[in-house]
């Protein structure tokens, strides 16, 4: 198996601060590859510099075999690198459904202008995103949710809402941050059982997570950063038993029997 | 709920169609056409301010724009107004572009200062450039449009003419709104960041929303000039820009049938409050800022739910009564 992506001796600096330093590491494709770290280590940063949110100040990410170090953020996601927001980003005056569609819209390749003399075309499009969506929702659950609001479902839902918009643009690899945060235990089973069968389905994911259940459940390797700087990566079991990653992140918060 | 909104349409329809009958002179038809006029630039409005949320306060110039090009073709070349309309919305588009691009620049307070400019700009050179515009003596004679050799003569005939216009703009603003690119234009003002995680290019959609409305302002003024017969570029001022977003907020931001109804409120309340005299504009001001307070979503919502909530309180009051 190949690499889906590869991050080489990426650095950024916010002013005074380094947030990202010299950070280098590959996701192996068909793998679940989690990012821990404490807080403020350079987490979401580093997913913003994948996407290209953030312009790293050196270094290069190839995404399925393609630079986009300087790609803008749209172009990256064509290429088919999906992402979740730490702090839930969705449309807040859509519904569900309506909110799956916009995920679908790089997919399309209609035109305005044929759009507005092809009515039979258009209505064809538009029923084959809204079936697309529809299809989606039943995969998470959330089906029966397709018509509200989404600035009107509680919190776990609008995380999995975010979770389908992202799987709409027929992604090869999803960047989650921080998917179980704020969720509780039986959500967190949910979310963790939907990324799996998400993952089964042939999407490779890569994800931070502060949850030490979740990472251990779900992961096939983990890279562990402290200060933006890389400090251990290995198999699950190898890195939770790290004297280093254990004295920086885990302390006694988890102990690996 | 969906067949209530209907038999609701069907009945301003009939009223639009029989209204010219029961009003029937050439102020009530004039008035009526600008109305008519008026609803289809909202409409354009909708998409830039209205769904993508940018400010246009240029629309009268992107108007006189669209106006000064058909009549001038038809009034200096003898140029059919059917080709004239057809060249309003090449300008349109290309208005579209020009005041597009910097908008991926700029934003907010510096943006609509750039669409004020605009309509400056447009309304200087037109007054300035006499010998091809005629200057602030206007332009005269425009002529009026024929179908099959039978002329739409200014009146009854025009009126119908716009309200079928007004409808086909209608019919594709709804198909808009509805579609991938009505959600577009919501998806990047309600939330780039995501937008722009999925895969859509903001620039793209930015532009495309400022020149649907472009070209739908500079179709309203080749078809207002046609309806006037003639122009003059005092017309086209800053007040009548504002109007426009006036319009666009009684009827309630983003939503088409709320357009129609801010339109017909903002053209026709000035005739109704002419008893006022001078203190119109005060009147009128303080209406439109009171409702863009109190109504954010428009008149025609904070109707409805005002009348639900008296429902509400009547309804709970009989029920503790009985
Ligand atoms: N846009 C920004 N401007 C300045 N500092 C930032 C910015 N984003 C993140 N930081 C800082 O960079 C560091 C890493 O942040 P972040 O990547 O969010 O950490 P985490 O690992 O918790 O996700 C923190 O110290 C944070 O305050
Ligand atoms: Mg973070």
């Amino acid at each position: 198996m190949g690499d889906i992506l590869n991050v080489s001796h990426l650095t950024k600096r916010f002013s005074g601060l380094v947030a990202v330093d010299d950070l280098s590491l590959t996701v192996k494709e068909r793998q679940i590859h989690t990012l821990i770290g404490p807080n403020g280590a350079g987490k979401s940063t580093t997913i913003n510099l994948i996407t290209g949110v953030l312009k790293g100040d050196t270094g290069t990410i190839t995404f399925a075999g393609k630079d986009i170090s300087d790609m803008p953020t749209h172009k990256i996601a064509q290429l088919g690198l999906g992402r979740t927001f730490q702090n839930i980003k969705l449309f807040g005056a859509m519904s569900v459904i309506e909110n799956l569609m916009v995920g679908a819209h790089k997919n399309t390749s209609q035109g305005i202008v044929n759009f507005l003399w092809n009515t039979k075309r258009a209505k064809d499009e538009e029923e084959k995103m809204r079936a697309h969506a529809e299809q989606v929702l039943k995969q998470i659950d959330m089906y029966s949710h397709k018509d509200d609001m989404v600035n009107e479902l509680p919190y776990g839902l609008r995380k999995m809402t975010e979770l389908g918009r992202t799987l709409m643009i027929d992604p090869k690899m999803i960047l989650l941050d921080e998917p179980a945060a704020g969720l509780n235990p039986s959500e967190r089973q949910e979310f963790i059982q939907h990324l799996k069968d998400v993952y089964d389905s042939g999407i490779d994911l890569f994800l931070i997570e502060h949850n030490m259940d979740v990472v251990m459940s779900i992961s096939h390797y983990i890279t562990v950063i402290n200060f933006g700087a890389k400090i251990a990566e290995g198999e699950p079991k190898e890195v939770v038993n790290n004297p280093e990653v254990i004295k920086a992140y885990l302390g006694s918060r988890f102990k690996a029997e | 709920m969906k067949s209530r909104k209907n038999i609701i349409g069907i009945v301003c329809l009939i009223v639009a169609v029989i209204l010219p009958w029961l009003f029937n002179s050439t102020y009530y038809l004039s008035l009526f056409g600008q109305t008519l006029i008026n609803i289809i630039i909202v409409f354009g409005l909708n998409f830039i301010t209205g769904l993508t949320r940018n400010m246009n306060l240029g629309t009268a110039g992107i108007m006189a724009v669209g106006a000064y090009t058909s009549a001038l073709l038809s009034t200096r070349l003898g140029i059919s107004p059917w080709i004239g309309l057809a060249a309003a919305i090449l300008v349109g588009f290309l208005i579209g572009r020009g005041l597009g691009y910097p908008s991926l620049r700029i934003s907010g307070v510096y943006l609509s200062l750039t669409t004020i400019a605009f309509g400056e700009i447009v309304r200087l050179v037109l007054n300035n450039t006499t010998s091809v515009t005629g200057g602030a003596q206007g332009l005269t004679n425009v002529p009026v449009f024929s179908i099959f050799g039978f002329q739409i003569q200014r009146g009854i005939p025009f009126y119908y003419f716009l309200l079928l216009f007004m409808l086909l703009m209608f019919w594709i603003s709804t198909r808009i709104v509805r579609s991938k690119w009505g959600r577009a234009f919501k998806a990047i003002s309600d939330n780039p960041d995501a937008a722009e995680s999925l895969g859509i290019d903001i620039a793209k959609i930015k532009i495309l929303a400022f020149t649907l409305a472009a070209i739908y302002a500079a179709l309203g003024g080749a078809l207002y000039g046609n309806l006037m017969g003639y122009l003059n570029p005092s017309t086209f001022n800053f007040d009548f820009s504002i109007n426009f977003v006036i319009m666009l907020m009684i009827g309630g931001i983003g939503i088409v049938r709320g357009n129609i109804i801010g339109a017909i409120v903002v053209t026709m309340l000035p005739e109704l409050l002419r008893f006022l005299g001078d203190y119109y504009q005060l009147v009128f001001y303080t209406i439109a800022f009171i409702g863009a307070i109190k109504l954010p979503q428009g008149w025609p919502a904070g109707i409805v739910s005002l009348v639900k909530w008296v429902a509400r309180k009547t309804g709970s009051k009989s029920r503790k009564e009985g």
